[in-house]
């Protein structure tokens, strides 16, 4: 068989896969990790009406990923009656993180600007996250709407990092390492990321030293905070299908292996 | 079903085409992705920060930022010959920024807050934390031994070197084992979209 | 902007504050110009006659986006969002997806256990991938625990010593880059 032809075999089993185990209308149950309930108890321990910057750090591309998670974190901060301040750092992630800020205040009845606002986007994260510390105003005039800073009554008595009382980075890529290297470093704000996977083990060593305050990273940490939220949504849905292809990636990685040693062996 | 599920639906599969080969379709779509996302952008940037922080200044009498607004406009004379060099100027204060704002933080976050807590007991706080410690400290120092290239590796170098290639290996079977399921979750969330929203097959 | 670390007088506040505007202004007019740069290249190709479908395809995107924001806004529900939902986001999302294939294909053609090394690899990517399953708890809850001890310790011990080396490196070519001696952002030794 040509290594074309395999390849499409390979391709067809997993999508094959995947669809089968989303016709199924089964939820696997997941065991909530200590990660995951490190950041549930640190959002739960904040005082009503804290104000938490939101960071929305990531594009389009991982939004299948990170959108579940992205959801459980804002249902839960705006549950506990947190004040909510969304910016953007990279362009996509502005019409994404208002899109998303404002579902889910809508959701809870939050009103714009007392429970929520929205920044927008600007650009040069570094130099970004050093003028938030000195002065959010220095920043941001407007909100994304046009309207003044001043004139927006939650935002009245904040304007540095300084009366912010935590960072959440949504991140798929490296920008919640430039909140801790400038804003925690600096301003000693304390920084917490819901990532994509992918970045987990980036960030492990700052979790571990308490530069990231936590950390929850992708589907399987959303199937985990939406059990901790008592509510069913795309991450527990994704887990079957998540777990069917780790076992066919498995499959997979013995085989290939199982045909490279026999042949190996043949040589010799 | 609306007209925007109707068209995202549509080059889904598109893009998904590329997976039997490459064809015209997913060539379109890629083309129309790049000119969406690029006209997306200039949008962003022109809203969020050049009127923001440049034209509604000026229109307000603060002449301050024709400084950085000329500095700025230097970056054109790329496009022409005779005027390639001038963008080297503002180039050289972004990047001159970058590395000045950098100095601090990569000594603070990345050097002394990384190794403070590899400093920490080996012993006391029960077996499995000792033998993690123990493991983390070692893991630490023939890493660091590994990428340290200007001495030759023989000896107990050598050895502590080589041990640094067992703990990488471990970390790159472990990000291996996390990027793929991060890929596998995009795949998934995508594959939701296609049966749920387009096809009405599944209901969430 | 290093200096501004060690002086709270108003004054080197005032310089940090027109520095950081600075840098973010350039930074923007840094986008604008690579926009510009695409467009032009799209441009050259379609009067040189190649490929000329697709080359218009991306100019077409780079003009409607702008045309459609300056009429009808950037709200929710307007032109500009619903391409953003639509069109860009979905396929870039699609494209994204597309790598899960691939990592299917390498792992079957790619991962080989060559040597000890590259078994540890393996075998430490295979408990991961157990790690991860939710089938929930009994004999699979062992590969959870292994998974995330290997995490927390040899995994991140090496991450570790990776940072430490990256902040090392990022400090020495920061402080070439200010004296002068590294130049290559020129794009030559002049």
């Amino acid at each position: 068989m040509t290594d074309l032809r395999i390849r499409r075999w390979i391709f067809l089993g997993l999508a094959v896969i995947v669809v089968l185990t989303m016709l199924v209308p089964v939820t696997t149950k997941v065991t909530v990790s200590p990660y995951t309930q490190r950041m549930y108890d640190y959002i739960d321990s904040l005082p009503a009406h804290s104000v938490v910057m939101v960071s929305f750090d990531h594009d389009a591309s991982s939004q299948p990923e990170i959108r579940p998670l992205s959801l459980c974190l804002l249902r839960h901060a705006f549950s506990r009656g947190l004040k909510m301040a969304g910016v953007s750092f990279q362009s996509e992630g502005t019409v994404i993180g208002y899109r998303m800020i404002e579902q889910t205040a809508k959701e809870f009845g939050r009103e714009y600007g007392v429970d929520y606002v929205y920044l927008g986007f600007r650009p040069q994260l570094q130099a970004a996250i050093l003028q938030l510390g000195e002065s959010i105003r220095g920043l941001y005039a407007q909100d994304y709407f046009g309207t003044p800073l001043d004139s927006i009554p939650m935002l009245v008595g904040i304007d540095s990092l300084a009366q912010i009382a935590v960072v959440l980075s949504i991140a798929d890529a490296n920008n919640t390492t430039h909140w801790m290297e400038y804003g925690k470093a600096r301003f000693n704000v304390p920084i917490i990321a819901g990532v994509t996977a992918s970045m987990v083990t980036s960030y492990d060593p700052y979790l571990s030293s308490g530069q990231l305050s936590a950390m929850v990273g992708g589907l399987r940490g959303a199937a985990e905070y939406e059990r901790l939220l008592n509510r069913h949504g795309a991450g527990q849905r994704g887990m079957l299908a998540q777990s069917a292809t780790h076992l066919y990636l498995i499959a997979l990685i013995l085989t290939g292996n199982f045909i490279f040693l026999r042949a190996r062996r043949g040589k010799k | 079903m609306d007209w925007g599920t109707l068209v995202a639906g549509l080059l889904t599969f598109a893009v998904f085409s590329f997976l039997y080969r490459d064809n015209p379709a997913y060539k379109w779509a890629e083309s129309l992705l790049i000119g969406v996302s690029i006209g997306y952008t200039l949008v962003i940037a022109w809203t969020s920060t050049v009127s923001a922080m440049i034209i509604d200044p000026l229109s307000s009498g603060r002449w301050g930022v024709i400084v950085p607004l000329a500095v700025g406009l230097m970056l054109f004379g790329r496009f022409f010959p005779q005027t390639r060099s001038w963008s080297r100027i503002p180039i050289a204060v972004i990047i001159g920024s970058g590395a000045g704002a950098a100095i601090p933080a990569m000594l603070d976050a990345r050097i002394l807050n990384q190794m403070s807590p590899t400093v920490a007991p080996l012993w006391g706080n029960g077996l499995v934390a000792s033998f993690g410690a123990i493991v983390l400290l070692s893991g630490v120092l023939s890493t660091l031994a590994y990428f340290y290239f200007s001495r030759e590796r023989t000896g107990w170098f050598g050895a502590v070197a080589s041990t640094g290639t067992w703990f990488l290996m471990i970390f790159f079977g472990t990000t291996f084992g996390y990027t793929v399921m991060s890929r596998v979750s995009t795949f998934i969330g995508r594959m939701e979209f296609v049966l749920g929203d387009f096809l009405h097959i599944i209901h969430q | 902007m290093f200096l501004q670390y060690f002086s709270p007088h108003p004054l080197a506040r005032a310089v940090n504050r027109g520095m950081l505007d600075y840098w973010q202004i350039l930074s923007a007019i840094a986008l604008v110009v690579g926009v510009v740069g695409v467009a032009r290249t799209n441009l050259m190709g379609l009067i040189a006659g190649k490929d000329r479908i697709n080359r218009l395809t991306v100019l077409a995107g780079v003009m409607a986006m702008p045309i459609l924001a300056w009429l009808w806004g950037t709200t929710a529900g307007s032109p500009f969002v619903w391409m953003f939902e639509y069109v860009q986001m979905p396929m870039q999302a699609t494209v994204f997806a597309l790598l899960a294939f691939f990592v299917a294909s390498a792992s079957f053609r790619g991962f080989r256990a060559r040597n000890a090394q590259a078994t540890v690899l393996l075998v430490s990517a295979t408990i991961i991938l157990m790690s991860r399953l939710s089938f929930g708890e009994g004999f699979l809850s062992q590969f959870q625990w292994i998974g995330d001890w290997m995490r927390d310790n040899p995994s991140m011990a090496a991450r570790r010593a990776i940072l430490i080396g990256i902040g090392l490196g990022s400090l020495t070519t920061s402080l070439r880059v200010l004296l002068g001696v590294e130049r290559t952002w020129l794009g030559g030794s002049k």
